[in-house]
């Protein structure tokens, strides 16, 4: 089980498991109210370790967003516990909850949300803006990830000169730059063709590779089957989870080419 | 709304803008919305240059007025004959002048005596010919008195004073057609020629004497065999006792009757033209300031609508981890700009105006630094009142429900 004690300056407390938890949910209810009240996150208990590739799948209406949103702290449990990087977030003030969200969260959305009439780099910076990081360090920084996404020579361009998987990859290099312990994306290939599509998924299994820890959002059962680990929702609850199919951390890594 | 958000502590993680990028982040709208930004701005810009321009220009105005009334002196009195308790038109004694010159801080007196006589450029026009000329007997030490300086030939002296000469005010030599005296040119008063030695230049402080022809009070006196009591006594002081003067003048000039007769100071006539102007400023000022209003709710509405549009900008930047405060000062930052924006044009155009004006005139161009750092003062505080609304809807926005996909 995880540590109930506070993650302090950085250094998570060890975990009696083979990897770290990152995220755990611990009887997650949102309600909304209503007559009568639906419950769209019903009772969910979800743990993700340092390094996975999750894919939460479910079809519309199934809770998934609404889960997506209380991962990433948008949104607040109506009950129970949610606990990201060991920090209980419930207990949390909603400026400390941005403070988590600009450390420790990287969001990728369907529709890519880059800011218009800003180059890529400065789009990628961006993720860096509410750090407190200077201006030069943030545009060092966004290059190089853009880099890494294989946008090298796409650094001065503005969105709208971008293709669609061009721009899902500023956004994806966005949430990436602040070094987040957890990336949430929410239908990443939602609005691109299945080509494109392809190249996305590709990337994020070379980015899993490389240590980071995404979760995927879809109702696309193809694309989460791709991935190593899936857990379906319906009607806000979990139907099923993958999770002891989930291959060592070695596996994985040879997994995702 | 608040309230389930502002419990709990802080956490590890702080959220932090750097005071540059605060700046930084309210550009991005003006930024990317040039052409808005500019309409929008327009509405400040013609408040505050409205504003600028009133307050230059009257400044400017008064201070020319100002000069014109140094240059001019206010330390001239004028003792005019009024009417009795019976509504009859009184006179004043002969003596008048010569007691008025003895109070001891009067630098100088002079009476001028209306006559009732035509000035005719010749014998031909028919005597009944009405020009709007008056006739006046005057002393020898009328232009002195007055400051009065001649445009052409010389005013009159102890001789001439005693000749049929006459000495023409700058309106009744326009109006006879007598520009200058190199011609030796000749008026016909009351069936008399009279020789015009001299135009006087325009004084703005005596209107009447502008209109009048200046003969010599002994001439007129013998030739139409009139008394020619004082009709008008112009009076000099030391400037530091006009006000003592003025009080004993009326007692002065008609010992019998003050209430008789009425002490004027033609330099209030002019400073008066000040006070007029106030009204016309508060009237323009008033406008400026509807405009100010109208552009400040203008403001207020296009950040009303830009915060609606910009609902995912918003969500995006609540997910990359910017607070509520954060986003409240980006929108409050960007108005404050916008209506600075309007507000540096505004004062740049209210000063072309004033230096256009004021060119145009022929005054010296009083800088209105007030009006300039009221007019940028005023900008700022409208664009951070017209943007609190806005910013205040925008930090309340639920991220979660902003980024969501456009249904």
């Amino acid at each position: 089980m995880i540590s109930k004690s506070k993650r302090i300056n950085g250094v998570s407390p060890p975990i009696n498991d083979e990897r770290s938890t990152v995220l755990e949910l611990r009887r997650v209810v949102r309600q909304y109210e209503g007559t009568p009240p639906v419950r769209a996150v019903d009772n969910v208990d979800l743990r993700i370790a340092t390094g996975e590739l999750v894919a939460i799948v479910g079809p519309s209406g199934s809770g998934k967003s609404t889960l997506l949103n209380l991962i990433g702290t948008l949104d607040r449990p109506t009950s129970g516990r949610l606990f990201v990087d060991g920090v209980d977030t419930s207990e949390l003030s909603d400026s400390a909850l941005a403070g988590l969200r600009s450390a420790r969260i990287g969001f990728v959305f369907q529709q890519f949300h880059l800011l218009s009439g800003m180059t890529a780099v400065e789009n990628v910076a961006a993720g860096l803006l509410y750090r407190g990081i200077s201006r030069t360090e943030r545009r060092k920084r966004s290059t190089e990830v853009l880099k890494r996404v294989g946008l090298g020579h796409r650094l001065s361009h503005l969105p709208n000169k971008l293709s669609g998987g061009e721009r899902q990859r500023v956004a994806i290099a966005r949430a990436l730059v602040g070094d987040p312990a957890i990336v949430l994306a929410d239908e990443p290939t939602g609005n691109l063709d299945s080509k494109t599509s392809n190249e996305i998924v590709e990337l994020m299994h070379r980015l899993h590779a490389d240590g980071s820890t995404i979760v995927v959002i879809t109702h696309d059962k193809e694309l989460a089957a791709n991935l190593p680990r899936q857990i379906s929702i319906r009607d806000g609850k979990l139907e099923s989870d993958s999770t002891n199919r989930t291959p060592p951390l070695s596996v994985v890594q040879g997994a995702g080419r | 709304m608040k309230s389930p958000f502002t419990k709990g502590k802080s956490g590890p993680w702080k959220s932090q803008l750097r005071p540059g990028d605060v700046i930084g982040t309210g550009t991005v709208g003006l930024r990317t919305r040039r052409a808005r930004a500019a309409f929008t701005a327009i509405g400040i810009a013609i408040g505050i240059a409205s504003m600028v321009a009133v307050m230059g220009i009257s400044s400017s105005s008064r201070a020319d007025l100002l000069a014109e009334l140094d240059s001019l002196g206010t330390n001239l009195l004028q003792v005019r004959p009024g009417q009795n308790t019976f509504g009859d038109s009184v006179k004043m004694s002969a003596d008048a002048p010569g007691m008025i010159r003895r109070i001891a801080p009067v630098e100088a007196a002079t009476s001028v005596s209306e006559i009732n006589k035509t000035v005719q450029r010749s014998d031909k026009v028919p005597s009944n010919t009405k020009n709007g000329i008056t006739t006046y007997g005057s002393e020898a030490n009328l232009a002195s008195t007055l400051g009065a300086k001649a445009s052409s030939g010389r005013v009159h002296d102890k001789a001439s004073v005693k000749l049929p000469t006459v000495v023409l005010g700058s309106v009744s030599a326009e109006r006879l057609g007598i520009t200058d005296v190199e011609t030796a040119p000749r008026v016909w008063i009351g069936g008399k020629w009279f020789a015009v030695i001299g135009v006087l230049e325009p004084l703005p402080l005596n209107p009447e004497i502008d209109r009048s022809a200046l003969i010599g009070l002994d001439v007129a006196r013998s030739t139409f065999d009139v008394k020619g009591l004082p009709s008008s006594i112009y009076v000099r002081t030391t400037p530091e006792q006009v006000e003592n003067v003025r009080s004993v003048l009326a007692r002065t000039a008609s010992p019998g009757a003050p209430n008789e007769v009425s002490v004027a100071r033609p330099s209030d006539a002019l400073a008066a033209r000040a006070e007029v102007d106030k009204n016309l400023q508060t009237l323009l000022l008033g406008l400026g300031g509807v405009a100010l209003l109208v552009g400040g709710v203008g403001i207020a509405n296009v950040m009303v609508i830009s915060v609606i549009e910009r609902r995912a900008e918003i969500g995006v930047r609540r997910a990359l981890g910017a607070t509520r405060r954060h986003i409240r000062n980006q929108f409050v930052v960007e108005s404050t700009l916008l209506s600075l924006l309007g507000g540096l044009l505004g004062v740049a155009g209210g000063f072309g105006v004033t230096a256009f004006y004021a060119n145009s005139q022929g005054w010296l161009l009083a800088l209105p630094v007030q009006g300039m750092v009221f007019g940028v003062v005023a900008a700022l505080l409208i664009g951070a009142l017209a943007g609190l609304y806005p910013a205040v809807r925008a930090a309340r926005l639920d991220p979660a429900e902003a980024v969501r996909p456009a249904a």
